[in-house]
Formats: C-alpha cells, sequence, structure tokens
C-alpha cells in the first residue's frame, strides 16, 4: 500500500497550495466557461477578505460590500477621469478601498458584535447613497458609467483570456499572502483576539491598532476584488455597493467554513455556483438559501470546509490506530 | 413648515409601531430580529387580501391583517427566536436573516413581485387657517399617541408589565422568584410583531406596497432602537419621533437623504455609546 | 429534605466544585462558611439551577432535581437569595412582593402581612421604590420576597455581608424566628451568626467540603471554623 504511494505523495506535499487551487480553477473552465469562473474567483477574493475579519477576527461585517464598491468605483472613476491604464487603475481601487479602512477603521473597530455589524450596515448604506445622489455628477448615479481600460502590452483588459489570468494571479497572490498572514505572529495575535481580546491587551499588545490594521487589508482585499470586478465587467454602477448584497458573502463564508481560507474558497464556489445556477432549477431559490443558512447556522457550523477536515481528521486517527509500530510495511 | 412637522410626526409615529417590538425583544431575549419587520410586510399584504375580500372597507380589514399576523410571530418565536437564546449575536443576525429571505421570498411567491398601490383611505383633510391636512396623517400620530400611554399603563399596572420590567434588570432574579420569564418573552415577541403589523398596516395607504418594504424600514427600526436605547420603551418613542423630524427635515432640503441621515446620526451615536453586547 | 452526592461544578474548563457531597435535614439550618472563592455561591446557584452540574445528584424531597430551572423549583418551595442583594429597583416595595406572590398564587394581602410580620418597618415602605432602600433594609426585603408562598428551603448568600452591626442583629433575629419553620442552607463569613443559628456547619475550601461540623459544643467554639476563612 504504501510503497507506491510514497514518491507520489512526496512531490505533491512539496507543490505550493496555490498550485492545487489554480490547478482546479484550471479545470472549472469546461464546466462552466472562462468567463463564469473569473467571476467566481473574484468572488472568492471578495470571500476571502471577508473572512479575515470574520473568520480570524471574529467580527462581522454587514456592510463589506462598501470597500468592493469603494475600489470598484476608485478604479473606474480613475481610467474614465485619470489615465486609462489598467494597471494603475487597479492601484487607484486598491489605494482607494484602502484609505477609506484608514478612515473608518478607528471607530468601526472600537464595536464588537451587532454593534460593529450595523455600524458597517449604515456606512455601506451611506456609501451607496453617496454615490447614487449626491456625488451623481461624477458617478452618474444609478445608471453607472462604463470603463474603457486600454490594452498594456499583452494584456487586454477587454479580453476575456487576459482578464481571466489577471484574476487568477490576484487570487492566487491573495491566497499566499493571507496563508503566510494568518500563520504568522499577526495572525496568531488575530485570532487570540478573536478568542480573548482583553487577555491580550494584558499581555502588553495595542489590539485596537491590531484590529484596525485587519480592517484595513480586508478592505483593501475586498477593493481589489471591487477593482477586478469593475475591469472585468467595463462597468460600474451602485449595485456593487448594494447593501443586500452582503448577505451572499456571509453566507459564502459560513457555507464553506469560517476561520479558514480554504473554507473561503469553498464557501465562494458554491455560494456562485448556487446563485447562477440553482434559479435555473429551483424557482424560488431564495427560499432554499434562507433554508440552507438556518441548516448551517443550527446543524452545520462547521461548514464544508469543516467538514472536510473533520473527515480527514477521523480518516487519519483511523489510519493511525490501524496501522501496527512504524517499520512494518513502510 | 407646518407640513414637514405633520409628516415627521406621522413618520416617527410608524417608526415608533416598528421599532417598539424590535427594542423589547432585543432588550428581554438579546436577540437581534433582522426579521422582525416580515411582519410589517406581512401585515401589509395581508390588508390588501382582506380589502379585496371586504370590497374595499379599511378597517375590518385592518383589524384582521393585524390578527393574522401573530400566528405568523407565534411560529417564527417557536421554531427559530427560541433557539437563538444565548446564541452569539452573529448567528443571531444570520438565523434572523434567514427567515426575511424565505419570508419575503414567500411574499413574492404568493403575491408577486408587483407593487400594489392603495390609497388614503380617508381621503378627507382638515382646514385650519391656511392649512390643508391629510386627516389620515393625523390619526396615524394619535394612534401613536394612545399607544404609548396603553404601553406606558401597561408596564406600570399590570402585573404583566411589571414582570417585564423586573426581567428587563435581573432576568434570574426573576426566575428565582418562580415566574416562568421565557414564556413571557414569548409574549412580547409576538406582541411586538402585532405592533409592527400595525405599522404596516397604518403606513401602507401612504408609501409603497412591494415585498422589499420590510427590509427598507427593518434599517431605519434598527436605527431608532440604537437611538434610544435597546429595550428601553419610552426612549425608543422619544427617537422614533426624534428620528421621524430629521427624516422629514432633512427631506424638506435634500429630498433623498432623508434616510441616509438618519444612519448619519446612528452611526455618531454608535460610535460614542457602543452597544454593550 | 436535601441530600447531594458528589456533585461537580465547572465553569468552561474550570472546575468549581469537587464531589460535594452533604445532607440537610428536614428543619435545620446549616451554613457553609469558606474563604472567598471557595465556590459556596456556585453551590448555592447549583442548588436553585441557576447552574447545571457536570457530575453528581441533587435530591430534593426525594426527588432528583439537577437540571429543573429555577422557576419549577420555586414552585415546590425552594427558594435562593443572591449575594449581590439585588431587588427590583424600577418597581416599588410593594411590586417587589407582588411578584412572587403572582407567582404562587398568594393573595397579595397576605403575603404583604408575611413581609412586613418579620419587619414591621418595611410596611411603611411599601411604595417606595426598591432601588431606594438601604442596604439592610434591602437585605430584609430579599428575605421577606422569599418567604412569600408557603416555602420550605431557602437558600441564601451571605446575608449579612456589608450590613451595619445593627442591622446585622435584625437579619439574625429574623433568621432565628425562622428556625425549624423552613429548612435552610446559608453561606455566611460571620461566625457570630454562625455560632448563635446553626445545626450543622459545613466548611467548603477550594471546591471540597473539608469539614462537617455537627457537634453543637464544636459550632459554639468558633475558633475551630476561624482558620478557615
Amino acid at each position: 500500500m504504501s510503497r507506491g504511494r510514497g514518491p507520489w505523495v512526496a512531490t505533491l506535499a512539496l507543490l505550493p497550495p496555490e498550485a492545487a487551487i489554480g490547478a482546479a480553477f484550471l479545470l472549472l473552465i469546461p464546466l462552466i466557461s472562462l468567463h463564469r469562473v473569473t467571476d467566481f474567483m473574484i468572488f472568492c477574493i471578495f470571500v476571502l477578505s471577508f473572512d479575515l475579519l470574520y473568520g480570524y477576527m471574529g467580527r462581522l461585517s454587514f456592510g463589506h460590500l462598501l470597500f468592493l464598491g469603494t475600489g470598484a468605483y476608485s478604479a473606474g472613476l480613475f481610467i474614465k477621469y485619470a489615465s486609462p491604464n489598467p494597471l494603475l487603475g487597479v492601484l487607484a481601487g486598491i489605494l482607494g478601498a484602502g484609505l477609506l479602512g484608514v478612515l473608518l477603521g478607528p471607530a468601526a473597530v472600537r464595536a464588537t458584535g451587532a454593534c460593529f455589524a450595523l455600524m458597517n450596515l449604515a456606512f455601506n448604506h451611506i456609501g451607496f447613497f453617496l454615490v447614487l445622489s449626491p456625488l451623481r455628477a461624477v458617478t452618474n448615479g444609478e445608471d453607472g458609467f462604463g470603463i474603457r481600460a486600454r490594452a498594456l502590452w499583452l494584456f487586454d483588459p477587454a479580453g476575456k483570456t487576459s482578464m481571466f489570468l489577471l484574476v487568477l494571479g490576484s487570487l492566487l497572490l491573495v491566497f499566499y499572502l493571507l496563508r503566510r498572514l494568518t500563520a504568522s505572529p499577526f495572525g496568531i495575535l488575530i485570532r487570540s483576539i478573536k478568542e480573548d481580546e482583553t487577555r491580550v491587551r494584558f499581555l502588553g499588545y495595542n489590539t485596537h491598532l491590531f484590529k484596525w490594521l485587519t480592517y484595513v487589508i480586508a478592505g483593501t482585499l475586498a477593493g481589489l476584488a471591487g477593482t477586478l470586478g469593475a475591469l472585468n465587467y467595463s462597468f460600474v454602477n451602485p449595485n456593487v455597493m448594494d447593501v443586500q448584497g452582503n448577505v451572499g458573502v456571509v453566507f459564502a463564508c459560513l457555507i464553506g467554513g469560517a476561520g479558514s481560507l480554504y473554507g473561503a474558497l469553498a464557501g465562494g464556489v458554491a455560494y456562485m455556483l448556487i446563485s447562477n445556477f440553482l434559479a435555473i432549477y429551483i424557482q424560488r431559490w431564495e427560499i432554499f438559501l434562507g433554508l440552507s443558512l438556518l441548516v448551517i447556522v443550527f446543524r452545520f457550523r462547521r461548514g464544508l470546509w469543516g467538514s472536510v477536515q473533520s473527515t480527514l481528521e477521523y480518516a487519519r486517527r483511523f489510519e493511525e490506530v490501524r496501522r501496527p509500530v512504524a517499520g512494518e510495511g513502510a | 413648515m407646518i407640513y414637514t412637522l405633520l409628516y415627521g410626526l406621522s413618520m416617527g409615529a410608524i417608526l415608533y409601531f416598528i421599532s417598539v417590538g424590535l427594542s423589547l425583544t432585543f432588550g428581554t431575549m438579546r436577540v437581534i430580529n433582522f426579521a422582525h419587520t416580515l411582519t410589517y410586510t406581512i401585515g401589509v399584504y395581508m390588508l390588501i387580501t382582506f380589502m379585496a375580500a371586504l370590497q374595499g372597507s379599511f378597517l375590518p380589514a385592518a383589524v384582521l391583517a393585524i390578527l393574522a399576523v401573530i400566528p405568523v410571530s407565534y411560529l417564527m418565536e417557536r421554531f427559530i427566536i427560541r433557539r437563538l437564546y444565548g446564541e452569539s449575536l452573529d448567528y443571531t443576525f444570520i438565523a434572523t436573516f434567514a427567515i426575511t429571505l424565505i419570508g419575503v421570498d414567500t411574499i413574492k411567491w404568493i403575491w408577486g413581485v408587483n407593487p400594489y398601490p392603495l390609497s388614503d383611505p380617508l381621503g378627507s383633510y382638515l382646514r385650519v387657517l391656511d392649512f390643508t391636512f391629510p386627516i389620515y396623517r393625523i390619526i396615524i400620530f394619535l394612534v401613536a399617541i394612545a399607544l404609548f400611554v396603553a404601553l406606558e399603563l401597561f408596564f406600570k399596572k399590570t402585573i404583566v408589565g411589571k414582570i417585564v420590567v423586573a426581567a428587563l434588570e435581573d432576568k434570574d432574579g426573576v426566575k428565582c422568584l418562580g415566574v416562568k420569564v421565557d414564556k413571557y418573552f414569548s409574549l412580547m415577541f409576538i406582541l411586538g410583531s402585532a405592533l409592527a403589523g400595525l405599522g404596516g398596516v397604518l403606513y401602507a395607504p401612504i408609501s409603497a406596497v412591494h415585498p422589499y418594504m420590510g427590509l427598507s424600514v427593518l434599517l431605519l427600526a434598527f436605527a431608532v432602537v440604537i437611538v434610544g436605547g435597546m429595550g428601553n420603551p419610552r426612549g425608543t418613542f422619544l427617537s422614533a419621533f426624534g428620528l421621524g423630524m430629521v427624516m422629514s427635515i432633512t427631506a424638506r432640503y435634500w429630498s433623498q437623504g432623508a434616510e441616509t441621515m438618519v444612519f448619519i446620526v446612528m452611526a455618531i451615536v454608535l460610535m460614542f455609546r457602543p452597544i454593550d453586547i | 429534605m436535601l441530600a447531594v452526592k458528589d456533585l461537580d461544578v465547572a465553569y468552561g474548563y474550570a472546575r468549581v466544585l469537587h464531589d460535594v457531597s452533604f445532607r440537610l435535614e428536614q428543619g435545620h439550618m446549616a451554613f457553609v462558611i469558606g474563604r472567598n472563592g471557595a465556590g459556596k455561591t456556585t453551590l448555592l446557584k447549583t442548588l436553585i439551577g441557576l447552574l447545571r452540574p457536570r457530575r453528581g445528584s441533587v435530591s430534593y424531597q426525594g426527588q432528583e432535581i439537577s437540571g429543573v430551572p429555577p422557576e419549577e423549583l420555586y414552585s415546590r418551595g425552594m427558594r435562593y437569595v443572591g449575594q449581590e442583594k439585588r431587588v427590583f429597583a424600577n418597581l416599588t416595595v410593594r411590586e417587589n412582593i407582588e411578584i412572587p406572590a403572582y407567582a404562587s398564587r398568594e393573595p397579595l394581602g397576605q403575603a404583604l402581612a408575611r413581609v412586613t410580620a418579620i419587619h414591621p418597618k418595611l410596611g411603611s415602605l411599601l411604595d417606595q421604590k426598591a432601588g431606594q432602600l438601604s442596604g439592610g433594609q434591602r437585605q430584609i426585603l430579599l428575605v421577606g420576597r422569599a418567604l412569600v408562598g408557603d416555602p420550605k428551603l431557602l437558600l441564601i448568600d451571605e446575608p449579612t455581608q456589608g450590613l451595619a452591626a445593627v442591622v446585622i442583629d435584625e437579619v439574625a433575629r429574623i433568621l432565628r424566628g425562622l428556625r425549624g419553620r423552613v429548612s435552610a442552607l446559608i453561606v455566611e463569613q460571620n461566625l457570630a451568626v454562625v455560632r448563635h443559628l446553626a445545626d450543622r456547619v459545613y466548611i467548603l475550601s477550594e471546591g471540597k467540603i473539608v469539614r462537617e461540623i455537627s457537634d453543637p459544643s464544636e459550632i459554639a467554639d468558633t475558633r475551630g471554623m476561624e482558620a478557615y476563612l
């Protein structure tokens, strides 16, 4: 049993997880089409950013879409009024979202629980309103505006393949960064804050600063997702910041399993599949979504990835018990 | 300017009906009920159905609609809210939002997505000096005052009211005196939901009726409760009218900013007085 | 009347009570003494059903009651007066008594009579908001409130804590009046009170009962107990 598997496992273990993820998304293409996979991946980036805030730091925001939208609008407005260079546009988007995180952070992270959720909801709503009405001159209000970024060398923002590769690259980069971040002392600190903030403060850490930083990072990554979305659709309108969209990311995070990066990916893909395809088969898919959420909350908190982990754990333990003392059959 | 005042008062009244139940539910059960305004929406649609059945008479249809809301809220409480006692607020948030999703989609299923037009059931006006006021709005305001008085009496004079007041302060203490507190909290939940239904029924003729109307009001209700204090019926009364005025005055100068101004107020309040959850 | 066996209670990961076992006879007044943090409050809270034990059994009047909620235990005659001296501050004294009267279906007049019988001065305070009472008056109100509805077992947590000497005497007098009529398990740190009232003393240290004193002369001589406080 083991002799044949050994080298295979060893090789696979050397590859970084990003490779596997990239491969997985590539495999999805023939199943769902390139354009859709790009969509999925953009959403996954958004879910990852949300999971950092919710799964790792334990703060549920019901307005995270604000950052997505800010990224989209920052990029869009930059490309429209400043320069059609897509790369600079992406930077503008990220900066815009990040700046917003820096501004709102100090007030936002002082709150916890429902207070935090509702405050972010309020911010989201205010942001939505701002692009809809007072800033209408610039943002073109409800109708939104088109984005025409020019091609850069081999990268053509109008081209599906280019966008796919850009988004895939971004997703893998984000995943890698988050993987390193969450495994680092910073990540451990964040998780400790979720567990028991008072104790962390007693250990001498300025938790406010770390929470702020996490909020900014989460916001910035969400902004990246928004930026990519804007480029992908060549279009921005207020719906990108619609408060109700927050349900999707919360659901995705939960169904995948909060607090795990793989879970965020699994959840993101699952939610996109549900919202894109379920509506075709089940007319009342929102009822289904609601029921699923209830099931998750009451019975299935670990989510998909959590279940996978539990099963693997169980299998591993089972294997250990079964296997006799090392040396035999190795 | 007088019209602004009247509009503010009637808006405040509606906010009061909707928010007082939310405030009570939170104060008693410590559950953030995101599905609270579902009964508001259901009340409205029931009103439409009953009015159609009763050939357009508003008052009996309204009463029936509010009564119809009660079994729905009972089911909600019995099967879901009750299980959320002591649960972390993230999950209560999500679970109650799930109820909203299911509820709204069911409404869409039964009644369709298109807005229903309803008109002012009285259609008559009061003429004072140079001003013409729709009587209907005045009546809404008066009903709110009546409700406030009724609730004050309820909490001060009835034994159930006193139990709730005591339990809001010291739930364990009341339990140790032999009172089945949870039963009374469930009752408060149903009462609050029925009041939200009342708010819907009264407001429907002067607003737009569509399946998502509950959600638009829900956020406002949260704002009212946060500004007024969770579990504080008097505070809710004051903040409902206060924010109603804010909306009305804002709408006069900046027509679309009314709701946003409410949220700005809420965000400011949250920053300086974070709720302890 | 009350039999506790191998009781284990924990808060999260912290075990507070270990293998606690004792019996309380009908009509007896037993005291639990011990240092702060020994687990005395936890013990009472578990007996009244506010906490669930990890292990062990509590039997009251022959029936297993572990896990039964406080409302239900109230109807069986158990009463709990907590350490925090919490009254319903926003309600009047009369209303504070009205609530248990309602719960036990006792006519309000009768309930009020019971309470004013132990401390007539309360009669003049009936319409005051309970939050305005002094510490001593509150404690007396709490004990009075517990007497509504024909109680059989009182669980009282540190009744004399924080009270002036004169008030302590009054509380002790009230407790003495109850002796023999109801059973009681009282947590106390004031050994003078213990000495005068106890039929039995349990010494709790770090979650375990380390001594049980039933000999009246030993109880009278409190030196043996002082070491444990």
